[in-house]
């Protein structure tokens, strides 16, 4: 019988104060009641053996006494997905302007990193993260149901049904815009010449640059007809899509590729030595190529996402095959 | 985890939500009468409804708060033990459950 007392003695460790003794003197009452009919039964007193099989189909302690407690949570059902959602954004922005910055003066000046501890960055996040949480117990503890959530919405007020397969014309607007732009300035600035007047530096260009010119000027140009055709016809079909994303991988190759290629040749400016030209150029270079694996890495994460964006728009075809209906290059 | 042992426990966890439900009906019918926990349990195993100890004690505490049950402590057989009865809310709540389930019963059994 010692093993029932230290069984019950372990279960009222768990259970709310003020129930206590009542809960205990019920399961004790419960449990000496099964021993007695199984004595009864086989007419002897039970060994250990015995009373600690009856005391394991019970349960452990913990379990039993956590029946008796009212469902209990830190965040309940209702707000979890916002605190979840709201768990990333905080994270995102607590990290993404900080890694960026750690990023530019890591490529300009390496020396200067240590103005930002990215080894921080774990106890940040903690930071943030236990802040959020916190708030969001204290919601749910003080009884802020957000009960406006589930009472006060609008079928009419929700957002439009999303299609994957739709491109919005404002973007494509914005990206002929762009594209316009980045040409004009390809082919007014950066044309393929032996040297380069900017103001009044005179700026030596590698030969490697006509090769690069030419391949970036007609990617540029092709994804210019993209966002053309995206703008008279804004449904995605699986030869633009692939197109596209094609040309994003070629211009992430191509310029991943000129970061390597010790493009600037020499640098020539009125009042400057020929020493600190040649340094300035070695510096040029040498910050390019220093940026070529953050390249890769930002390239790979772009081109992943886009891929996956690809497969997400032509998964749910017949979902979405309004969308699809005949658009055709 | 296997496709069976997998199977096994989406019906273990379906198997225990439509107990559930079953058992408050099934314990408010068996306190028509004064009982205490242990015969409770007796009671409704002898009728094809076992329920551990882990399980009926919290569901008569939570019964007897929401007053469709009165419990009371006496000595029997030299121990201390607690008697439930139904309450006359709880004679009327049973009467209410049990209509409710006669009509789920019958829908079943046209559905199944």
């Amino acid at each position: 019988m010692e093993l029932i007392g230290r069984y019950l003695q372990a279960i009222e460790f768990w259970l709310p104060k003020r129930q206590k003794q009542d809960i205990i003197a019920e399961l004790s009452e419960d449990l000496h009641s099964q021993v007695e009919e199984k004595e009864a039964e086989l007419g002897r007193k039970l060994n250990d053996g015995e009373v600690e099989a009856i005391l394991k189909r019970c349960g452990s302690p913990l379990v039993v006494a956590s029946r008796y407690r009212p469902q209990q949570y830190l965040i309940g059902p209702t707000l979890f997905p916002i605190y979840l959602f709201a768990l990333a954004v905080l994270t995102a922005g607590c990290v993404i302007p900080r890694f960026l910055i750690w990023l530019g003066f890591l490529l300009i000046d390496p020396a200067h990193r240590g103005y930002l501890h990215m080894e921080n960055m774990g106890s940040t996040v903690f930071y943030f993260a236990s802040l959020t949480t916190l708030a969001f117990a204290i919601g749910e503890r003080t009884g802020a149901k957000f009960d406006w959530l589930a009472d006060y919405w609008n079928p009419r007020k929700l957002p439009p049904l999303r299609n994957p397969n739709q491109i919005p014309r404002s973007n494509s607007l914005f990206e002929i815009a762009g594209l316009t732009l980045l040409n004009v300035w390809l082919i007014s600035v950066l044309w393929p010449r032996p040297v380069i007047d900017f103001y009044n530096a005179k700026i030596s260009i590698a030969p490697t640059w006509k090769i690069i010119f030419w391949s970036l000027l007609s990617i540029t140009v092709v994804d210019l007809c993209i966002s053309v055709v995206n703008f008279f016809r804004p449904f995605w079909t699986r030869l633009r899509s692939a197109l596209s994303l094609l040309m994003d991988s070629l211009g992430a190759a191509i310029f991943c590729w000129s970061l390597r290629s010790h493009l600037v040749a020499g640098i020539a400016v009125p009042g400057l030595s020929s020493a600190k030209a040649d340094a300035l150029t070695n510096w040029i270079n040498a910050i390019m190529a220093n940026t070529f694996w953050y390249a890769v890495a930002v390239s790979v994460v772009i081109l992943a996402f886009n891929l996956r964006r690809y497969t997400v728009r032509f998964r749910d075809r017949q979902l979405h095959a309004s969308g699809t209906q005949a658009q055709v290059l | 985890m296997s496709q069976s042992s997998e199977n096994h426990d989406v019906f273990e966890n379906l198997r225990l939500e439509l107990r559930r439900g079953c058992l408050s009906l099934a314990v408010l019918s068996q306190l028509r009468t004064e009982r205490y926990g242990y015969t409770l349990r007796k009671a409704l195993a002898e009728q094809g409804l076992e329920i551990d100890e882990g399980t009926l004690y919290p569901l008569l505490r939570r019964l007897e708060s929401q007053g469709l049950l009165t419990s009371v402590w006496r000595e029997e057989e030299k121990r201390n033990k607690r008697f439930y009865r139904l309450s006359p809310e709880g004679k009327q709540m049973l009467k209410q459950l049990g209509t409710e389930w006669q009509k789920i019963n019958a829908s079943l059994n046209g559905i199944l």
